[in-house]
């Protein structure tokens, strides 16, 4: 049974990078710093664990692999707190959910959009949010893992 | 709560940083002008809420293995900025 508990430095097998979200994320605004973990056995899937504080952690994916028009219309300010120069500066995370029975949802409405020069990053209450659910529903291939 | 009447064009401010300005108002439906500093973040209430909820429930570790999805291979589009070319 693998242990997630982040507390010191992840194993070596995992690729880690710091991201510093100023503003937290919406309804954890005082955690602002976490690492952006990808495990290759969890594939497509990472996580953004909060430093210091290891109940607070979140699975998060790149949404183009699920939805691969998606266009998020992210505000000019959060552009400019960003620091964005142009749309390939950008990584979006978007959080996943899981649900009971293994159902997994993706929140689009509110995408992480992290800066990757500086590792900045946002929770970005997307302009375009009525097109999209705050709970798109993942797909679960059949059969074993 | 605190209960104030502007006319349009009037404004409220809170916290002698916080700017709130009623810019129009047609019909029942109020446009607002807020300005704030960079680290105040300001957003339509039940849009907050839903993004605020859906975050905690993302936030309970989950207990089994994360499942095996299907992806697409398509190729990936560029997310939107506005006067930023992709």
């Amino acid at each position: 049974m693998k242990c997630n508990c982040i507390e010191t430095e992840p194993p070596v097998a995992v690729a880690a990078s710091n991201v510093r979200l100023p503003m937290g994320l919406l309804g954890f605004e005082r955690m602002k710093d976490y690492f952006l973990i990808a495990n290759p056995e969890e594939e497509p899937f990472g996580w953004l664990k909060a430093k210091g504080d290891a109940s607070i952690a979140f699975v998060v994916l790149n949404p183009f692999l699920i939805v691969p028009d998606y266009h998020p219309d992210i505000p000019q300010t959060d552009v400019e707190f960003l620091g964005l120069k142009s749309a390939e500066d950008a990584m979006v995370l978007n959080i996943v959910t899981v649900h009971k029975h293994g159902q997994a949802t993706m929140n689009l409405k509110g995408p992480i959009v992290i800066n990757r020069n500086t590792g900045v990053g946002k929770q970005v209450v997307i302009a375009n949010g009525a097109d999209y659910s705050v709970q798109h529903p993942l797909l679960v291939s059949e059969g074993a893992n | 709560m605190l209960i104030l009447s502007r006319k349009t064009s009037e404004s409220i401010v809170i916290d002698g940083r916080i700017h709130v300005k009623i810019v129009r108002v047609e019909g029942d439906v109020v446009k607002i002008g807020i300005e704030a500093p960079t680290d105040v973040p300001v957003h339509r209430q039940e849009v907050y809420e839903e993004i605020q909820r859906n975050n905690q429930q993302a936030a309970v570790r989950p207990t089994a293995p994360l499942p095996r999805l299907v992806t697409t291979k398509k190729p990936v589009v560029a997310p939107v900025f506005k006067g930023i070319k992709p």
